[in-house]
């Protein structure tokens, strides 16, 4: 059937028109860098152009690879159990005011500490693995989910609430056929906030371990005056940024495509 | 009234309001009375219209009659049991003045809710509502593509897709097109014909209850109080033309009067 969506989904030709513009300006922007590092002769330890920065990634890439594998393990380990403790928390307070003033304000007092605080607290919990890392990663990306689900599960038309409250319907009722989807818009624009926060958390807590993952490259690469290496991993987790980003906007865009936020 | 009420006998009450009285909170601490001593009878397969001025009430009535709010002073019956108790019995079925469709259900899946709900699969049924209302053509579009006369008959089939026995209506065509408004008026009249469901159905179109109704009952602003009950004495089948007959005519003028006595009286 020719449903209405079909009038709506975006033609190849803009395809191209979204995706030409940021790749002309990104091409643009390393060939300014490439022509004034070596027109101004600039050191490389200070900035290396970005023939220097390819050339690192190229001559090693197993190394940034399984450092990027490292860390992105535990960004992703970090934001699946805080997304799920968090939106099973909402499920909560959504049903029950007394409940959401009881969660909100631990939840407020682990948003406004500055996480990083924590860190050598969650070493001795959980050791110099990935425990910590997947900790920090997690206490990051609890509130943004948080916050959002409630409001999300909140969010249910009332029509249609009453629609279903004159059939008697059970409280799991309408959380599965209404409370759940109407909840969904909210939860991925939590998710589309908080999967560049996991990777900082991630990378922030190698910092500080010093122990694997693409937090630690950049310190030795930093220790060592490699500045491409350096550059070589900002570029790895800006990709990986960038990607993850996009994944969920793609699932985002399949799920709900019913949604007046769909072909916007 | 008595409360063992034979359900299946004719000219059984399917709605009995005795005496209901509903205060809301106020901003300034004091209590708002929205309701005061309100009567209402619904006989079985009969249809009913509550008229009056915008705060009378009228919307509140309907929610105690369906049982989405909690009476406070008064008796409600419906069908013989609590508002509670028909729900129970998925015997309610209910149209706001907006759809309250989900959007992510396509037209055919929106009908079907209240059987989901219930547990009580019925594609036939589904399809025979989709062609009553004159919607099987866009049975696998979703809600966002149709226009808003469609969606409420969407809502209007999905009222009446479990076999409710009171049909529960809340300015169902309040926020639509004159145009609308007037193919839905003739549309609701051909479907009660078919199901002979009692409906209680809250408008503010003077016109709309006098050619829809068995009877309006006619509401006083602040508190909300019955001021009259009036009989329209039209034939049925009824249609349009009849908007123009001298019956028509003579029962709008008296609903008009009713609802004029208390802008008379405030006055005095």
């Amino acid at each position: 059937m020719n449903g209405p969506a079909a009038e709506f989904s975006m033609p190849r030709s803009s395809w191209a028109a979204a995706v030409l513009p940021p790749v002309v300006a990104l091409t643009a922007i390393l060939a300014l860098w490439e022509v004034y590092v070596r027109v101004r002769d600039v050191k490389d330890y200070l900035l290396p152009p970005p023939s220097a920065v390819f050339r690192a990634l190229w001559d090693d890439p197993d190394r940034f690879a399984s450092a990027a594998a490292t860390s992105l393990t535990a960004a992703l380990g970090g934001l699946v159990l805080a997304s799920g403790i968090a939106f099973g928390l909402a499920v909560l307070a959504a049903h029950s005011r007394v409940l959401e003033r009881a969660i909100y304000p631990p939840a407020l007092l682990v948003k406004v500490t500055p996480i990083v605080a924590l860190y050598p607290l969650l070493a001795i919990w959980f050791g110099f693995g990935i425990g910590p890392k997947v900790a920090i990663a997690a206490l990051i990306t609890f509130f943004p989910m948080l916050v959002n689900a409630i409001v999300g599960l909140r969010s249910v038309d009332p029509q249609a609430l009453d629609a279903m409250r004159v059939l008697a319907a059970s409280r799991w009722e309408i959380f599965r056929r209404l409370r759940f989807p109407s909840s969904l818009p909210y939860v991925f624009a939590a998710l589309r906030i908080s999967v560049p926060l996991s990777l900082v958390g991630a990378v922030v807590a190698e910092f500080l371990s010093g122990s694997s993952g693409m937090g630690q490259l950049i310190l030795i690469a930093n220790g060592a005056f490699d500045t491409a290496s350096l550059f070589g991993a900002v570029f790895v987790l800006a990709a990986l940024g960038v990607s993850l980003t996009a994944l969920v906007g793609y699932v985002e865009g399949r799920v709900l495509d019913w949604h007046v936020s769909a072909g916007a | 009234m008595t409360s063992t009420l034979d359900l299946a006998a004719d000219g059984a009450l399917t709605v009995s309001v005795r005496g209901v009285t509903h205060r809301y909170p106020g901003a300034d601490g004091r209590a708002l009375l929205a309701l005061d001593g309100v009567d209402l009878d619904v006989r079985a397969g009969e249809f009913v219209s509550i008229v009056g001025p915008s705060g009378c009430g009228k919307s509140t009535l309907l929610r105690l009659v369906a049982g989405l709010i909690a009476s406070q002073a008064g008796g409600i019956e419906v069908l013989g049991g609590t508002p509670g108790d028909a729900q129970r019995a998925h015997a309610l079925g209910l149209v706001a003045q907006e759809p309250g469709l989900l959007p992510w259900r396509d037209v055919a899946a929106n009908v079907r809710l209240p059987l989901d709900v219930t547990r009580t699969p019925d594609g036939a049924r589904v399809n025979a509502l989709l062609e009553q209302v004159g919607i099987a053509d866009f049975a696998g579009y979703r809600p966002g593509a149709l226009s808003g006369g469609m969606r409420q008959r969407v809502a209007l089939a999905r009222a009446l897709v479990h076999r409710p026995r009171l049909l529960l209506m809340d300015e169902p065509f309040g926020a639509l097109d004159e145009l609308s408004r007037e193919a839905m008026r003739v549309e609701l009249l051909r479907i009660w014909e078919q199901e002979r469901i009692a409906v209680l159905f809250v408008t503010h179109s003077v016109a709309e209850a006098v050619l829809l109704s068995d009877r309006v009952v006619v509401m006083s602003g602040r508190p909300g109080r019955v001021r009259a009950v009036i009989d329209v004495p039209l034939p049925r089948p009824r249609g349009e033309a009849q908007e123009s007959s001298a019956a028509f005519i003579e029962t709008a003028a008296a609903v008009r009067a009713a609802l004029r006595a208390g802008d008379d009286g405030g006055a005095a």
